[in-house]
């Protein structure tokens, strides 16, 4: 057995371990069926919500939520950061102001969103762009301003255009650092995005969860809840992949 | 000397400070200009005055002591229960190179569901009452504290710990004089962003089903369609958050034995 396999092989354990405790205290009566639902009766609820259901449908609608705000936040934070870069002082007087706005809890100013949207996808959109706009903004702006100048030099002394400059030297210098900010913007996208899908009730995985709490179907919830995760987890597991992919 | 003067104001305006003090003057205006004018969604865009002036009620009436008094306690009460389980967890996990391999790559994994979504799960088993706003505050914040608690302890060199030894220094003494120094700064950090995700967890949370607290308000205000109150209570609670982070990076700041950097784990909350 490989350390890697010894390791997987634990953390399978840790969590079916938990999960097999949970449907023991569930199928004993020792928690009430009002409170937790048996996890095999949560993945049932969610096998056949996507078989027969709204949850695939959902899914979709999130799917599509999370990509809009990904080109969204790509294309307006790659052209603000490149600007930020070529703008020194623009750059240094903008970095604190963009940075505390992140740090803020912006996410609280929804209902601003959705005066302005309505209650569609598009606040959802609006908003949870904002999260993935400013990794990719600092991320860009890094990115171009630490490049080695010996690259530069390099490129310079082989007698290339400013264009030729840009293309073989400056983009791939960059790319990896951008990526890095890439994939920043695509977790806190993906948070935000499910985040307020659930607390404003729009859109996809979200609002279903919320329909279920609201409704009290308890095996709905978690059901919603276990797809959430999943989503979750095998976005950055995609994320950590492409990343090792690309940085061969 | 006549282009003296000029010069002078220029260099003053090619400072980052003067940028961003003309960027706020502009954004003022333009919000101001609308607000009054009415040209853009007027619902929508309230002067800054009457923003102004509903900020000033919150500052000088009661009204919102009620509610402050409840978001306060959650945002405290989930930053005390994270810190009491994640920093001794953090520790734990990083004690021992074997366990971290193992449970690191879970609790990251875990960090990045947004943990607004077991809010009903909080609701089904602590009510609607302030317990269960405490309950995601608490688990939003625990993920920051543990791991750069982990970080923490992934700073402190073997050969620290060895030497210490070497000279018959005590466990007790290794932890106080070798452990605590290293992990302080990390520790404190985690505690810090714990804390903005604490305030946006329990907040968050008040806005879907409360009985009370500043989320709650907002979405009230919302409800009620007052908008010039909504955007007074935001600025209220940026302000409030804003000082919070000010306060604790200055009380850290004295109270850390080494200087530190935060470690890089900001994507994760």
């Amino acid at each position: 057995m490989t350390e890697s396999t010894r390791l997987t092989a634990w953390r399978l354990g840790i969590i079916f371990g938990a999960l097999l405790v949970v449907e023991a205290s569930v199928r004993s009566g020792w928690i009430s069926t009002f409170f937790l639902a048996a996890p095999t009766r949560a993945v049932v609820v969610l096998w056949e919500q996507l078989l027969h259901g709204k949850a695939l449908h959902l899914t979709l609608i999130t799917l599509y939520e999370i990509a809009a705000c990904l080109v969204i936040a790509t294309i307006f934070g790659v052209l603000a950061g490149f600007f930020l870069w070529r703008y020194k002082l623009i750059g240094t007087s903008y970095e604190m102001p963009l940075a505390a706005l992140f740090s803020s809890p912006i996410i609280l100013a929804y209902p601003i969103f959705l005066v302005t949207f309505g209650r569609t996808s598009a606040a959802v959109i609006a908003l949870s762009s904002i999260f993935g706009l400013i990794p990719i903004i600092m991320n860009t702006k890094g990115a171009f301003q630490n490049v080695n100048p010996i690259l530069l030099q390099v490129g310079a002394s082989m007698n290339l255009s400013r264009k030729q400059l840009f293309r073989h030297i400056l983009v791939p210098a960059v790319a990896p650092t951008i990526f890095s900010g890439f994939r920043l913007a695509l977790t806190y996208i993906l948070k935000s995005v499910l985040g307020l899908e659930y607390v404003a009730q729009v859109g996809g995985v979200g609002m279903w969860l919320a329909d279920a709490s609201y409704k009290f179907e308890v095996e709905e919830v978690y059901a919603g809840l276990f797809g959430t995760i999943a989503l979750s987890i095998m976005f950055l597991y995609l994320i950590n992949r492409s990343e090792s992919w690309f940085r061969k | 000397m006549a282009n003296a003067k000029p010069s002078a104001i220029a260099a003053a305006i090619h400072t980052p400070l003067a940028v961003q003090a003309l960027t706020l003057a502009g954004v003022v205006a333009i919000w101001e200009f609308i607000g009054r004018s009415g040209l853009l969604f007027p619902e929508l865009f309230p002067s800054l005055s009457e923003i102004l002036q509903s900020l000033w009620v919150y500052v000088s009436t009661p009204v919102m002591i009620p509610h402050l008094k409840a978001s306060l306690f959650e945002v405290g009460g989930a930053i005390l229960v994270a810190a009491l389980s994640g920093i001794p967890l953090g520790i734990l996990w990083g004690s021992k190179k074997s366990w971290l391999e193992i449970v690191e790559p879970l609790i990251l994994y875990a960090a990045v569901v947004p943990k607004i979504v077991i809010f009903p799960v909080f609701i089904l088993f602590l009510g609607i009452d302030v317990y269960s706003k405490l309950a995601v505050g608490a688990i939003a914040a625990f993920f920051p504290i543990s791991l750069l608690t982990i970080a923490g302890m992934r700073e402190v060199k073997k050969v620290y710990v060895d030497v210490a030894r070497t000279i018959g220094a005590t466990p007790l003494q290794i932890a106080k004089n070798v452990y605590l120094p290293a992990i302080a700064g990390q520790v404190f950090t985690g505690i810090r962003i714990g804390l903005g995700a604490a305030v946006t967890g329990a907040l968050l949370a008040e806005t879907k089903i409360a009985k009370a607290g500043l989320g709650f308000m907002i979405v009230e205000y919302y409800g009620q369609f007052r908008i010039a109150d909504m955007y007074s209570l935001l600025l209220f609670i940026f302000i409030l958050a804003s000082l919070a982070n000010w306060a604790m990076k200055s009380l850290f700041g004295v109270l850390s034995p080494v200087s530190r950097k935060g470690g890089d784990a900001g994507m994760y909350f």
